[in-house]
């Protein structure tokens, strides 16, 4: 049914349209050209640039958004916290939290090594991070089924 | 000089070139490799046959057999200044030993036996080998210092050669019963504290000092040598103890090991407060030796403290995986991060750059995996929360998992590094949450109903015992199919599958299976498990024909089938009736509280025939040989310590009113032969209810296993007599079977006691003065019913109902009460006086109970 619940559970969609988007784009379309067509000096500076304004709008809009949306669904929906230890829709969505967690820690993980100098590691969190994206998403469609 | 004597792994040896040491690095790859699959089978734990067993199998003969059998020979030709032996024998073996562990894991799993014991004959004969190989070597080499070295992995083959064996026959007779669990201790001590322990101490005397990077101690090889004499001497005795069970006898023998280990530390602290150890290799190893000190001190309280093998064996089976990893695999790690550098070589600066590449967060790592030890080894030991202990697993998985990942890191070019780094970070990020997600999905139910249309060949069905329901609980086939079930047990509890007049299957425990041949089904079939109570509660299977007249599962079917009970409700019994010759009353007197605060007490569960009602004996299951069970005493804030032990013939378990806790494993059920311990802290006050939790509740109570806690309020003033009154329904079934699980499902009772029996004070009056004060202590067992205790002649001045007060003597509206009303399994006292000589009756007064037994005479005298 339509209503106002719809519009949180869509506003919750649309932040994690933002985020998994956003990376997908980083990732497969623009490091690529990127790399291939701009000076290493010029593509570093702008990619650099790219992953500070995701960092800041991660942090200032996203996480704030889906924390709060989510919540509130949850709590429309009776989760509780023992509900979580349930087998099925409970653990899923404790999967979905932890999983969720892990991507937040290994993006934040990725912006620290880049400041600090350890691209590889940088690197591998990114990729991390983004698998860890994916997983959240697929946790989401089980939840709608389960 | 030193550098030489205490670096074996680096001095040229014979044979040891470039291409021996890649050939060492392979069988180390090896060795990850089950690493890692014992992790997966970690996580994977609820899709997998046998989770526990798998994964410290992989760990310890998979990944622990590998590196000793590949190590103990290349430090036996280095401490020798030996031979190598060539490396097609070595890959050959090499090749035959991981068959062998392929095939008994493989094996295992699958429940075939014949490859478990081939694969068994395979791996003594390559251990064997092994040994003959070692003698030969120590035989034609010259004399060295370090030949002590190779007498402990030469007893330390033995002790495999012996675990092995027993193994063997504990896979291939695959029953349970008392040489069951012999052999399980004897298997387990004999590989861990024989095979691996001795190895891994024979190469701490010289390898310590190696990765200290410092000379050998001082009487090093002396005390290696009484180390060697007290722990194979004292494993002997161990595994003699076990299997002949004489529990001292073991227990010195532990004892004697742990000073054999104790012997060994001397040398390895007094070289580590030389030489600080600093890096993750030596701090690994010296962390992973500490926990073999813990296990071994564990496993001697362990022992001392458990009443029999088998309460033993189940601390026991919870211990080995952590400790294992503690010990086995932390010194694993310990030496492989410093032996892979070492190996892969390529001179100082590569060495250099490859221990770096190991080091990255090391601290880390080596707390995670210890604090995640602990926490495991807590909480399985101390019934912690489940949380605690997989928050322990967790923390050990993440630094095996950094391990892992580090040594593959090291070994990927620069360029690739950083994807190979994501991807395994990917994985990680995926396995967990998804291995949450799936947890706990194992008691999902599947089909209710198979039809089977087809009639060729033979027809398949696999039906599984779960949660007290048979799935599919009917199977629908066209005449003249011929079905083969195959019945798998998916509970925790045991259960069967049996068919009358045809085939059945033995109890299986959780995850065993087995197949029942039902051959051509012409006509339908009705099967059910044998478990008491099970069948009433719903575990049955239905064959059906199409075509053919479906058989209603109505009473009187099932009456007709042998292994139920019939609908007794043709019993005739007057309760009224004179007990039989021999029967004795239960005294209903109640004792003050002992004075003690921690009570402990052993509560055998117990079946036995005895009179329940006049002229009808059948089986009763009772707590300590006695329905109601004794009723304990005690005060608020008492500790109530209670061993519960299963003497009977099914599956049993307690709850405690009186206490509050999880019921997950205090109340689990047990089977016959375990025992379990139920410890709870009397809170509150009141007269409470203790009952089996094994389900059907209703027929484990409507057969006996009830009683009561009294724990009495502060200050509860003394009283001339204390009785206890435990109100119950009688089911009458028959002599063998006990009460009748239809009746009881219908509360269908033919009679409601005080205390067990019908009109039990009738026969046999209580007694009571003039003036006396008496307090009256009541509970309601059930099943189904309460109680209106009632004292014809009398009003209590004093009630107590459910934890409060409603009424005390001297009260402002100078009131009194007629009934203490109970519902099932509440419970109160009430107090009163008699004020003149008579014969007081007490009943129920819901007259339906009251008039079928529920009643009792008081006989009061000045």
């Amino acid at each position: 049914m339509l209503g106002w619940w719809s519009l949180v559970r869509a506003v919750h969609v649309f932040g994690a349209i933002f985020w998994v988007g956003g990376e997908l784009v980083i990732s497969a379309v623009l490091l690529p050209v990127v790399r291939r067509r701009l000076e290493p000096a010029l593509g570093s500076y702008l990619l650099g640039a790219v992953g500070r304004r995701f960092a800041v709008l991660t942090v200032a809009a996203f996480l704030p958004l889906q924390v709060i949306t989510g919540l509130a669904l949850a709590w429309h929906k009776g989760v509780t916290i023992e509900s979580l230890a349930d087998p099925g829709y409970g653990r899923i969505l404790a999967a979905k939290l932890v999983a969720f967690s892990l991507v937040m820690i290994a993006a934040g993980g990725h912006g620290w090594a880049m400041a600090d100098g350890k691209p590889v590691l940088a690197r591998s969190l990114a990729i991390g991070s983004l698998f860890g994206s994916l997983v959240v998403v697929v946790l989401a469609t089980a939840l709608a089924t389960a | 000089m030193t550098a030489t004597l205490t670096d074996p792994t680096t001095r040229p040896v014979p044979g040891q070139g470039a291409a021996r040491r890649t050939w060492h690095l392979r069988a180390n790859a090896v060795v990850l490799l089950y690493v890692a699959a014992a992790l997966v089978a970690l996580v994977a734990h609820d899709v997998l046959p046998v989770p526990r067993w798998l994964a410290v199998h992989l760990l310890l003969l998979g990944a622990a057999t590998n590196a000793i059998v590949t190590w103990s020979e290349h430090f036996a030709v280095a401490l020798l200044h030996a031979r190598a032996p060539s490396r097609a024998r070595s890959a050959a073996r090499l090749v035959a030993l991981n068959v062998a562990v392929l095939g008994v894991l493989v094996g295992f799993c699958f429940e075939l036996r014949a490859v478990v014991l081939a694969s068994a004959v395979l791996l003594a004969g390559v251990v064997l080998g092994h040994l003959v190989s070692l003698v030969l070597l120590s035989r034609h080499a010259l004399m060295s210092r370090f030949a002590r070295t190779i007498h402990f992995y030469l007893a330390a083959g033995l002790a495999l050669l012996v675990g092995v064996t027993l193994g063997s026959i504990m896979a291939v007779t695959g029953e349970r019963g008392v040489w069951y669990d012999r052999l399980h201790a004897a298997h387990v001590h004999a590989n861990v504290l024989g095979w691996v322990a001795l190895s891994v101490l024979g190469t701490l005397f010289t390898l310590w000092p190696t990765v200290l990077r410092t000379r050998i101690a001082e009487g090093a090889m002396t005390a290696a040598r009484r180390c060697l004499w007290l722990c194979a001497g004292g494993l002997a005795v161990v595994v003699g103890g076990f299997l002949a069970d004489l529990p001292w006898v073991t227990i010195a023998g532990l004892v004697v090991y742990g000073v054999g280990v104790a012997v060994a530390l001397q040398p390895f602290v007094s070289t580590a407060r030389r030489k600080h150890p600093t890096d993750v290799a030596a701090v690994s190893m010296a962390a992973g030796t500490a926990w073999l000190v813990v296990a071994v001190a564990l496993d001697v309280v362990a022992l001392a403290g458990a009443s029999d093998l088998h309460h033993y064996l189940t601390g026991l089976d919870a211990l080995v995986p952590v400790l294992a990893v503690g010990f086995v695999l932390q010194v694993l790690i310990g030496s492989l991060t410093y032996l892979v550098p070492v190996l892969r070589g390529g001179g100082p600066a590569a060495v250099r750059t490859t221990i770096a590449a190991l080091a990255p967060a090391w601290r880390t790592r080596v707390i995670a995996l210890n604090l995640g030890v602990a926490l495991s080894a807590l909480g399985s030991a101390l019934h912690l929360p489940r949380l605690v202990v997989m928050g322990g697993w967790g923390l050990i998985g993440a630094a095996v998992l950094g391990f892992l990942a580090l040594v593959v890191l090291a070994f990927v070019p620069e360029r690739a590094r950083g994807p190979v780094g994501g991807l395994w970070i990917g994985v990680v990020m995926t396995a967990l949450p998804l291995a949450l997600a799936l947890s706990g999905q194992g008691g999902a139910h599947g089909p209710s109903s198979v039809v089977l249309t087809s009639t060729d060949e033979v027809q398949t069905v696999q039906v599984r015992l779960v949660g007290m329901n048979v799935e599919p609980s009917v199977i629908e086939v066209a005449p003249g199919t011929r079905l083969k079930v195959v019945v798998t047990n998916d509970d925790a509890m045991r259960h069967d599958l049996a068919f009358p007049d045809g085939p059945s299957t033995p109890l299986l425990s959780r995850g065993e299976h087995a197949e029942l041949d039902l051959g051509t089904v012409d006509a339908p079939l009705a099967g059910w498990c044998t478990v008491p109570g099970h069948r009433a509660a719903g575990m049955t299977i239905d064959i059906r024909v199409t075509g053919a007249e479906t058989p209603g599962m109505d009473h009187d079917g099932m009456a007709s089938m042998p292994g139920m009970s019939s609908t007794t409700s043709d019993v005739d019994v007057d309760v009224h009736d004179k007990p039989g010759a021999g029967w004795q009353p239960r005294d209903a007197r109640l004792t003050p509280a002992p004075a003690a605060t921690v009570h402990r007490i052993r509560l055998p569960i117990v079946e036995k025939v005895v009179e329940v009602a006049p002229g009808v004996r059948q089986r009763i299951w009772t707590f300590g040989g006695m329905a109601p069970g004794p009723t304990l005493r005690g005060n608020v804030g008492d500790e109530f310590e209670v061993t519960l032990v299963n003497e009977g013939t099914t599956a049993h378990g307690i709850d405690f009113h009186a206490g509050q806790g999880a019921p997950d494993e205090q109340m689990r059920s047990i089977e016959p032969g375990q025992s379990l311990v139920y410890r709870f802290t009397a809170d509150h006050s009141g007269a409470w209810l203790y009952h089996c939790s094994t389900m059907p509740m209703g027929l484990h109570i409507a057969n006996g296993m009830f009683g009561a806690v009294v724990i009495d309020p502060p200050g509860l003033p003394a009283v001339d007599r204390e009785y206890v009154l435990v109100a119950s329904e009688l089911f009458l079934g028959t002599t063998d079977e006990g009460a009748d699980a239809a009746k009881v499902a219908d509360d269908d009772w033919d009679a409601a006691v005080f205390n067990g029996y019908p009109d039990q004070y009738v026969h046999a009056p209580l007694t009571a003065r003039v003036g006396e004060r008496v307090r009256w202590w009541v509970v309601a067992a059930g099943p189904n019913d309460g109680v209106d205790f009632h004292i014809v002649g009398t009003q209590f001045d004093t009630v107590f109902k459910e934890g409060a007060y409603l009424l005390r003597p001297g009260n402002a509206e100078r009131g009194a009460s007629q009934v203490l009303d109970l519902e099932a399994a509440q419970g109160g006292f009430v107090e009163q006086t008699f004020a003149e000589p008579g014969h007081y009756a007490l009943v129920d007064h819901d007259m339906r109970r009251g008039e079928s037994g529920a009643r009792g005479v008081v006989e009061v005298t000045r």
